[in-house]
């Protein structure tokens, strides 16, 4: 079958240092595929080369057939390819549902005169977002705190917020940068349930996540990343079997105490 | 909504019949001039706010009222234009150059973009100065006032030069397009404009990955921040009927971004505000001679260090409280 | 006899040592003013508009001491720099510790820092008049060799500038308060974290960056003398050194400072004849260099 989402010979320097180097593999449509890495294996980079936030310096990524590196972030978004941050960005001056409803804005259908002027459409528009809005905060658990001020969260919140603005881009392919980071175990449980759901709603999830017990529980697939380069890729007990794969995790280890 | 309603029925009523009523009975036909200034400068300020509204700190605003004096100057005296129709033309053409200086330059952010906003004034002082058309530092002198509009051979505007007093035309003309800049203003900030630009303001790579053209957007605020300094250059030079490479220096950037601080950044009439305080502020003190400025900046350290978020923040405190 | 193009070369020569001459003692003296704007910046994100009006501060405060009261050149230098370090000490303490503290956005410290600059340009036209201000020579004579003519008090006060600059450098290196501003300025949380007193450090860096501003105001007094109404053009001149170095960065302020300096000394020989046309011609460049690196030449990204 065709992929969704291709990655080819991907690579990406900066100045000497080669932080994704080479990487391909594809992606099935509705699939939940995980990138792990030991940290610095370069699965941010390949997150931000997919979703156009950088260029590539060799190699390309296709999505549905149609080559997408090299475009602005802006237009990537505009087809599909959505990503959430590493870090908790969210617009941290607006309440939650504002944070939610702004995000809607791709699927504006009045021109920016139309909402200055106030048009019927803009309007109209204003009416499916607030509506839209709501429903992705109540599938995400976010309804009780709709009016509270972004800032003011915590941090689970924060990370549900982050994963709330990506939906409301409506995306095809959501890129999820560590979205159980600083989870207790109950809040990764349900985190993961809700990834379940997103894919039901019938999204292909990319995720990158430190969490080896939620990766193995949640994903169909894994690639394995260290020093830029893709050491292994299958199944979650392929992955867990895979000789190449304890040792760059081991590596770490033998790192941080000091070997 | 009934409240806001108020509201502007007062401002109206203030600024078309109080003022005119308070100076026709001290009989200091002079304030005209000086709230004529308010509410030109106040123009120019609007425009540093909605930089400062996606998040762009703008020192440059000096920049655009002089281009936009001299473009309606040099319209009028060498091709023979009518006042009127240099005034869209001032403001178009400013908003133009700040597209191409824009696209480049709003990529920084921070101090860098404040810093070279502040350069561009000096840039354009120093344009002023070399370039033939604007006459170096001897300036655009002698200006005609504006000539009558009519429409239908209905005479709308009269001659202002046939006008017994003129700065009260002028007076009433800036006041209007004031409240016109500002209602566009409210207007754009109200509007799911305004919530993209702020989304803009907050976090940019945020903005863009939720498909937002962060560029487009940018420039766009940028170029009709810059409409409003031309515009209210324009009609300056109307007021003043001459104009020089120093009639807007680094010293009225600095003033424009000032009066934004002063009134508020989260308030769309923070910079009007703004500028009446530190405008009439300065006037008044001019009495105090020698320690005009001393006053002047005590009072404003003073009240940055008891409102740090403007003056329109204390009303917001009170809601708090 | 040599052939006329002999001459020419020769003179171009010349011409050229002398500008280089001119340059880097132009630029040490940049960079110097640089090195303390750079460092407030660093270390609070504070864009301080009264830098140069600190700069003037100090030039007034030697031309009192060295030349009106008569005390020794040096000695004046001295009071300039600890008067504006005790000055820099109250502001960060009392004015911008408290703005940044209460108000929302972090620009508000811009409106502070240009009432500030108000502020002292009234005092100073208030309390030393708007006249030009001079002091007698503090060398006399003038180096004429190689090409190069250069009074000797200028090379003294470019020597002192260089020294300074040196002195700077090893003070952020090998000293505890240097290292711990060198972590603050990095990153702040991590710094307080660290267990680094922050708020000390601050007002110490505030300080230092004000008296760098004093030292080089009393210097150039002795070359250039002073007047009130030069405080906003040096503030521009230096906000544009470190954005061409790069905001926050040490090594990029002595490379802005330096990279001014010379650009100046050049444009003033090659233009001399369009008087102002130099800065326009440095300006319009600096805006394009910015539109291509947005960070300078070391800056860090954002910074
Ligand atoms: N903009 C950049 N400029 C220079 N180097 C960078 C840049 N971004 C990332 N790097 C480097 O590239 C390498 C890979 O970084 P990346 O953030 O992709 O790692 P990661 O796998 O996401 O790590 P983590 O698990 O810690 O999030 C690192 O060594 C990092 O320092
Ligand atoms: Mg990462």
């Amino acid at each position: 079958m065709s992929h969704i989402l291709e990655v080819k010979g991907l690579t990406k320097r900066f100045g000497g240092l080669t932080a994704v180097n080479d990487v391909s593999f594809g992606v099935n449509e509705r699939e939940i595929l995980s990138v792990i890495g030991p940290n610095g294996a370069g699965k941010s980079t390949l997150f931000k080369l997919i979703s156009s936030f950088l260029k590539p310096s060799a190699g390309e990524v296709t999505f549905r057939g149609e080559r997408i590196s090299n475009l602005a972030p802006h237009i990537a978004a505009r087809k599909g390819v959505v990503r959430t941050f590493q870090e908790t960005t969210i617009f941290r001056n607006m309440s939650v549902r504002d944070n939610v409803i702004v995000a809607h804005q791709l699927r504006a259908r009045a021109s920016l005169l139309g909402f200055f002027a106030g048009s019927a459409e803009a309007r109209r528009d204003e009416v499916r977002f607030a509506e839209s809005a709501d429903e992705i905060l109540s599938f995400l658990g976010l309804d009780a705190i709709r009016s509270e001020l972004a800032r003011n969260l915590p941090h689970g919140h924060l990370r549900a917020l982050g994963i709330a603005i990506g939906l409301a881009t409506t995306p095809t392919l959501l890129l999820l940068d560590e979205p159980f980071a600083g989870m207790n175990h109950d809040e990764t449980m349900k985190a993961v349930a809700m990834v379940r759901k997103l894919r039901e709603r019938g999204l292909t999830v990319l995720l990158v996540e430190h969490d080896m017990s939620a990766v193995m529980k949640i994903s169909d697939r894994i690639v394995v990343l260290n020093f830029g380069e893709k050491i292994a890729e299958g199944t979650p007990a392929e992955i867990q079997n895979n000789q190449r794969v304890i040792e760059a995790y081991l590596g770490v280890e033998d790192e941080a105490i000091g070997l | 909504m009934t409240k806001k309603l108020i509201g502007l029925v007062v401002f109206l009523l203030a600024v078309f019949i109080a003022v005119p009523m308070l100076i026709a009975a001290t009989g200091r036909t002079d304030l005209y001039y000086v709230f004529t200034s308010v509410a030109l400068l106040s123009i120019a300020s609007a425009g540093v706010w909605l930089t400062f509204f996606i998040g762009r700190i703008n020192i440059g605003q000096g920049a655009y009222a002089l281009m936009g004096g001299y473009v309606s100057a040099i319209l009028i005296m060498y091709y023979g234009w009518s006042f009127w129709w240099t005034l869209p033309v001032a403001g178009i053409f400013c908003a133009a150059a700040s597209i191409l200086i824009g696209f480049p330059i709003l990529r920084l952010r921070g101090v860098y973009f404040a810093m070279v906003t502040l350069i561009l004034t000096e840039v354009m002082r120093l344009l002023a100065l070399a370039l033939p058309i604007t006459n170096g530092a001897k300036g655009i002198t002698s200006i005609p006032p504006p000539g009558p509009i009519s429409l239908f051979g209905m005479t709308l505007v009269p001659d202002f030069a046939t006008l017994q007093n003129p700065r009260i035309a002028f007076y009433y003309l800036s006041v209007m397009l004031m409240i016109a800049c500002f209602a566009v203003l409210y207007r754009l900030v109200h509007s799911r404009i305004g919530h993209i630009c702020m989304s803009l303001q907050q976090n940019e790579e945020l903005a863009s990955s939720i498909g937002v053209n962060i560029a487009a957007l940018r420039v766009m605020a940028y170029a009709i921040s810059s409409f409003f300094g031309g515009l209210s250059g324009a009609v300056f030079i109307g007021a003043t009927q001459s104009i020089y490479p120093s009639s807007f220096t680094v010293t009225d950037s600095v003033n424009f971004m000032l009066n934004c601080f002063l009134g508020g950044l989260g308030y769309v009439f923070g910079p009007m505000l703004g500028t009446l305080v530190l405008y009439l502020g300065w006037n008044l003190l001019f009495s105090t001679g020698e320690f005009q400025l001393l006053i002047y900046s005590t009072a404003m350290i003073v009240l940055m260090l008891v409102l740090p978020n403007g003056l329109l923040s204390l009303g917001s405190f009170k809601r708090r409280g | 006899m040599p052939g006329p193009s002999i001459t020419f070369t020769w003179w171009i020569r010349r011409l050229m040592e002398q500008v280089i001459a001119n340059g880097l003692y132009l630029g040490a003296q940049y960079a110097l003013i640089a090195l303390g704007l750079t460092l407030i910046f660093g270390l609070m994100n504070v864009l301080n508009f009264a830098h140069g009006q600190m700069y003037v501060l100090g030039g007034f405060i030697t031309y009192t001491v060295y030349g009106q009261l008569g005390l020794p050149f040096a000695v004046a230098v001295i009071c300039s720099g600890i008067t504006l370090a005790v000055i820099g000490g109250f502001m960060e303490r009392y004015l911008f510790r408290t703005v940044i503290r209460r108000s929302h956005r972090e620009e508000s410290t811009m409106m502070l820092a240009a009432a500030t600059a108000f502020f002292f340009d009234a005092v100073m036209l208030l309390v030393f008049g708007e006249k030009q201000r001079g002091v007698p020579k503090i060398v006399k004579g003038v180096f004429n060799d190689f090409g190069v003519i250069l009074p000797y008090d200028r090379i003294l006060v470019g020597l002192i500038a260089a020294i300074l600059i040196l002195g700077f450098i090893a003070f952020m290196k090998y000293t505890k308060t240097g290292r711990a501003m060198r972590a603050l300025a990095q990153d702040r949380v991590a710094a307080q974290l660290m267990g680094v007193e922050v708020d000390r450090y601050t007002m110490i860096g505030f300080a230092l960056g004000a008296m760098l501003a004093g030292l080089v105001g009393g210097l150039l007094v002795s070359i250039t003398g002073v007047n009130s109404g030069i405080g906003g053009p040096i503030s521009i001149k230096a906000f544009m050194m470190i954005m061409i170095g790069g905001a926050g960065v040490v090594s990029g302020a002595i490379a802005g400072g330096f990279i001014l300096g010379m650009m100046e000394s050049v444009g003033l020989t090659v233009l001399r004849e369009y008087g102002d046309v130099t800065y326009l011609v440095i300006f319009a460049a600096l805006m394009m260099f910015l539109s291509i690196r947005p960070n300078g030449l070391m800056g860090k990204p954002w910074g």
